[in-house]
């Protein structure tokens, strides 16, 4: 069943463009009505979106294979990117987690997370026969720790844990044995009341407002609160586009970008919610299937890793939104305002276009938009791009 | 470039070796609960607890502001407007906008354009500073331009605003002082009780007065308006309004002619003797209304609510007369000989005399213990009935009928009977007039002195009882209240200050009818008797009162001159306050009064002129002339 939605190739670029659009539509309730044009976050946000989808088909047409070849350096540009944001970086908000370039920022974290992804995915399938080694599970975490511990010097450690929950996946799939797996989780549950003791004021802080929101309801806990009025008040069908008083009349907080999903709650209710999290559900699967039906160990750990990179963010940004989960700071990726995210989220999505695209080709050189020679018998002979 | 040959080496073209599927298959389960998960969550907030979270919101969004009503009037007897409400532009400051370094030149600044001494604005600031965001009023009354001055000047006055209001303006407060009070700000430790009320902490209150003991009705209830407000706290615009209900207004029971009038009397009266203190209360015996009553010294009303300045407060707190307290109802005294009808009338209904039966008064009654009492009349009174007793204020003759006389064996009515007719007159316990602070004064009895004082019950001290001395404490309102219930044939009446409550449109809203507090337990013939005493001491040659008589009516009442402890004189005699109580005209009283001249000496000769201008001016509505008795007129052997 997974597998025959799998060949209806397009399902990926309509949750992909749905979830954008979804994304555009709320930030066009919220712009501020003096902008006019390019100034227009929601008009920057559909060019963005129409810009990184023809990134993502450029990618596709490109065999994923290549990025193998560019891994190492991609990942030790991304680390680089890392330490230089630490020490140069603009410091905003309690954090150095960007650089401004002219009018453009540059969120170096966004793209380590695709560096990362190629980086463990060139790993693993190069030690495949190895996997259930403890050696390679540790190299791996090591290759984990250096961008996420970087990250969580920024501080972010919403982000740094993103790294965390991708590897997982990544090693898993890529074969490690169980023990090895969930020994890192022991220790980190462990090093809980160590770490609560080194932990930053905010950290802490975070994690006692996800405890108990009404705690401090003007506080640390007034945007789950009033995040949580959002949503339950819009009821069914919400209350319309560009209505609702919590974000309309700004209770709710960054509303555009880690509230966003809160947002779309009020206005347009469970039907909205509901459909974005289905838009979600079936990119994250077709992810997943595109895993499934790559044609060689390092497509396949691409697509794991870029499917658990969706949905952990996803994940993490929704559930803090209903209360499930402590705030963190994760934008939704595709719907929040975000460029960096936006763009590196729909350059992953045109690797995965691209695992698709060839999932039956011939070997590196040879390859060809028409040659398609699938490796599982559900692939029909015109699967691919060029359909 | 060579970095990726092993990829075409290895998997080749149809044998990719890879393995996970099934670990892969599991996460994509994993991720599908998830989501199910987050869906299952969706579905309790936005269907589940959706009303809820809409009664959230609806609150999050809506400011309500209340709207104040403006405060109710209160007019004199005759519809005469003794307040208004006056426009009025007071300056607040919200000292979280004002950075300390700008303190200094802002303050100046205020201090030439509000009038207010710049050290008085200091004060509030620095107190203001405990709570910085909540503005705190620096001047409450500017004048119109200073506040057009202000307001353009607003860059140079950073958390500076002048808000509207109004301000009580008493047309008559120099008059009224006692009777109105006054309104201010709630003092700190009121602040929660009235805002259970529903009255915010920054509004000016009644203080004192009508204007305290009718707080409540004169305010009238808020009104609301709801706005719709944004997370900044902008107004957007109004969702439900619902008008203020406008306080009611007040009509007294007395006139401002009259009040005015009396005050003037008393006033010279004090003039010309020299006396700083004195209390006038004038009712109306069938009714109970209160005719006038006033307190010297007094204040103006307006000085508190124009903005008093500091000297001239202070000048009111320190001044040891405590002009602020209004002594005909807070002020505790001794009753003296204007007590003794209560004795007589006990005496009377108990038994213990007879109105024919004699008592001799040689001027001194000594007990085998050997205190000595003394009359007023050292030579003494002779054989004295009940009513010569009462017209002559034979103490001699009280002492016997109440603590009884050991060597005629006669048997006194005794402390606790004595006690029992104080309380019917009305004494011990408050009247229940609309004013704040009324004292309750003093019944005595062996039980309270044993207990306060640790001291056991003597003779002497039914005798003291008797004739209005020692621990008994009555204030001049009791005192008229008493004359008043003798003269309307035995009710004691709730003295009556408002006599009705009128709706914005000037229609009555409630009126106050008059209320018996109780019935004198005397009988008719033993209130004749009494009554025919007090036409006596005022009407009869051998009388205490003469100087009460009025050439318009007949004036029946007592006299009253009550020792306290303080220096005695040269002839060593204790100081008195001078008292007169009574009523007139004697057969058909329409008035009943006290009058209580502080330190005044005796009350024949300080206290019942009083009584008789007023009762003449009352009687006429012309202002008697000028008082020409001077104060060595006293007689010194007068010890009424």
């Amino acid at each position: 069943m997974l597998l025959r939605l799998a060949r209806i190739e397009w399902a990926i670029v309509v949750s992909t463009i749905a979830l954008v659009a979804f994304g555009v539509l709320m930030l066009s309730t919220t712009a501020d009505p003096g902008a006019n044009g390019l100034q227009n976050q929601a008009v920057q946000k559909a060019i963005l979106g129409a810009v990184g989808l023809g990134v993502a088909f450029a990618m596709a047409q490109i065999d994923y294979r290549a990025l193998h070849g560019i891994a190492v350096p991609l990942f030790l540009a991304g680390v680089l990117a890392l330490v230089m944001v630490l020490l140069v970086g603009d410091f905003d908000l309690g954090a150095r987690r960007w650089f401004e370039v002219g009018a453009i920022v540059i969120q170096p974290s966004e793209f380590m997370k695709v560096a990362a992804v190629v980086a463990f995915a060139k790993y693993l399938a190069d030690r495949r026969d190895s996997t259930r080694a403890f050696r390679t599970v540790m190299v791996s975490l090591g290759l984990m720790l250096i961008p996420a511990g970087l990250i969580f010097l920024q501080p972010d450690l919403g982000t740094a844990l993103i790294f965390g929950a991708i590897w997982m996946a990544m090693v898993f799939v890529a074969g490690a044995q169980w023990w090895h797996l969930l020994m890192p989780v022991a220790i980190a549950l462990a090093a809980f009341p160590f770490a609560w003791f080194f932990a930053q004021d905010y950290m802490r802080q975070r994690f006692v407002t996800f405890l108990d929101p009404g705690s401090d309801p003007l506080g640390a806990g007034y945007n789950v609160l009033q995040a949580r009025i959002s949503i339950g008040s819009g009821g069914w069908l919400g209350h319309g586009l560009g209505q609702g008083s919590q974000s309309q009349l700004e209770f709710l907080r960054v509303r555009d970008t880690d509230f966003i999903f809160a947002m779309l709650g009020e206005q347009l209710g469970l039907a909205g919610t509901i459909g974005l999290l289905a838009f979600f559900t079936l990119l994250i699967v077709q992810a997943l299937v595109i895993g499934l039906r790559a044609r060689d160990m390092f497509g396949r750990l691409l697509a794991i890793g870029i499917a658990a990179m969706i949905f952990t963010q996803s994940f993490v940004n929704i559930g803090m939104n209903v209360g499930l989960m402590p705030v963190t700071g994760i934008t939704l990726p595709l719907v929040s305002l975000g460029k960096n995210s936006l763009l590196v989220t729909l350059l992953s999505v045109g690797i995965l276009l691209s695992i698709h695209a060839h999932r039956g080709a011939a070997p590196f050189r040879q390859q060809s938009m028409h040659v398609v020679r699938g490796s599982l018998p559900a692939a029909g002979p015109r699967g691919g791009l060029g359909r | 470039m060579e970095a990726h040959p092993r990829p075409a080496a290895r998997t080749g073209a149809g044998q990719p070796r890879i393995s996970g599927t099934r670990r892969a298959l599991l996460l994509g389960g994993a991720a599908i609960a998830g989501n199910t998960a987050l869906a299952a969550r969706l579905w309790q907030l936005q269907v589940v607890e959706s009303d809820a979270y809409r009664v959230q919101a609806a609150q999050n969004r809506a400011r309500t502001r209340p709207i104040q009503p403006l405060r109710g009037l209160i007019y004199d007897r005759d519809r005469e407007p003794l307040v208004a409400n006056a426009p009025v532009f007071s300056v607040w400051l919200r000292p979280a906008e004002l950075p300390p370094e700008r303190e200094g030149p802002v303050l100046a600044n205020l201090a030439v354009l509000s009038g207010e001494r710049s050290e008085d604005l200091q004060f509030k600031l620095n107190q203001a500073r405990t709570a910085p965001d909540t503005p705190a009023r620096l001047a409450r009354a500017v004048p119109r331009e200073s506040a057009l001055t202000i307001e353009e000047r607003r860059h140079d006055l950073p958390g500076v605003t002048v808000r509207t209001g109004t301000r009580r303006e008493y047309a008559h407060g120099d008059v009224f002082g006692h009777i109105l009070g006054f309104t201010g700000p709630i003092p700190a430790e009121d602040v929660e009780a009235y805002r259970r009320q529903g009255v915010r902490f920054d509004e000016d209150i009644g203080l004192a007065g009508v204007e305290r003991s009718l707080q409540t009705q004169l305010r009238g209830r808020d009104g609301e308006q709801r706005l719709e407000a944004d997370a900044f706290g902008r107004t957007l615009n109004e969702l439900s309004f619902r008008p203020p209900q406008v306080g009611q207004h007040a009509v007294l029971t007395i006139a401002l002619n009259e009040q005015k009038a009396i005050r003037e009397i008393l006033a010279r009266h004090l003039a010309l003797r020299d006396r700083g203190a004195g209390a006038v209360v004038v009712l109306r015996p069938d009714s109970g209304d209160v005719v006038a009553m006033v307190s010297l010294p007094d204040y103006d009303s307006n000085i508190f609510t124009r903005g008093a300045s500091s000297e001239s407060f202070a000048l009111l707190v320190s001044d040891p007369r405590r002009p602020l307290i209004n002594h005909a109802i807070s002020g505790l005294y001794p009753p003296g000989s204007t007590y003794k009808v209560i004795t007589a009338s006990g005496a009377l209904e108990a038994g213990v005399v007879l109105p024919q039966s004699k008592i001799h008064c040689d001027g001194r009654l000594i007990l085998p213990s050997g205190w000595a009492f003394d009359d007023w009349l050292p030579q003494g009174h002779g054989l004295v009935d009940l009513e010569r007793a009462i017209a002559e204020s034979c103490n001699i003759y009280f002492y016997n009928v109440s603590g009884g006389n050991p060597y005629t064996r006669l048997q006194g009515l005794g402390n606790r009977r004595l006690a029992e007719f104080e309380r019917s007159f009305g004494f011990g316990e408050r009247t229940g007039i609309d004013l704040p602070g009324e004292a309750s004064g003093l019944v005595p009895t062996s039980e309270w002195k044993n207990k306060n004082l640790q001291q056991p019950w003597v003779t002497g001290d039914t005798y003291h009882a008797a004739i209005g001395q020692g621990l008994v404490q009555v204030t001049p309102l009791q005192i008229a209240s008493m004359y008043a219930a003798i003269g309307n044939g035995g009710r004691v009446m709730r003295p009556r200050l408002i006599d009705r409550m009128l709706d914005q449109h000037g229609n009555v809203a409630v009126r106050t009818p008059p209320q018996v507090r109780s019935v004198l337990p005397i009988s008719d013939e033993n209130l004749r008797l009494l009554q025919s005493g007090l036409y006596r001491a005022v009407n009869e040659p051998s009388g205490t009162g003469p100087r009460a008589r009025s050439s318009h009516t007949v004036v029946a009442g007592k006299t009253g001159t009550a020792e306290y402890s303080g220096l005695r004189d040269a002839e060593g005699r204790l100081p008195s306050h001078a008292w007169f109580a009574g009523y007139a005209p004697a057969e058909q009283p329409q008035y009943a009064f006290a009058v209580l001249v502080r330190d005044g000496g005796e009350g024949s000769f300080a206290a019942a002129p009083i009584a008789r201008d007023i009762v003449d001016y009352l009687m006429t509505g012309d202002m008697p002339p000028l008082p020409q008795e001077r104060p060595d007129f006293v007689s010194p052997d007068h010890r009424l």
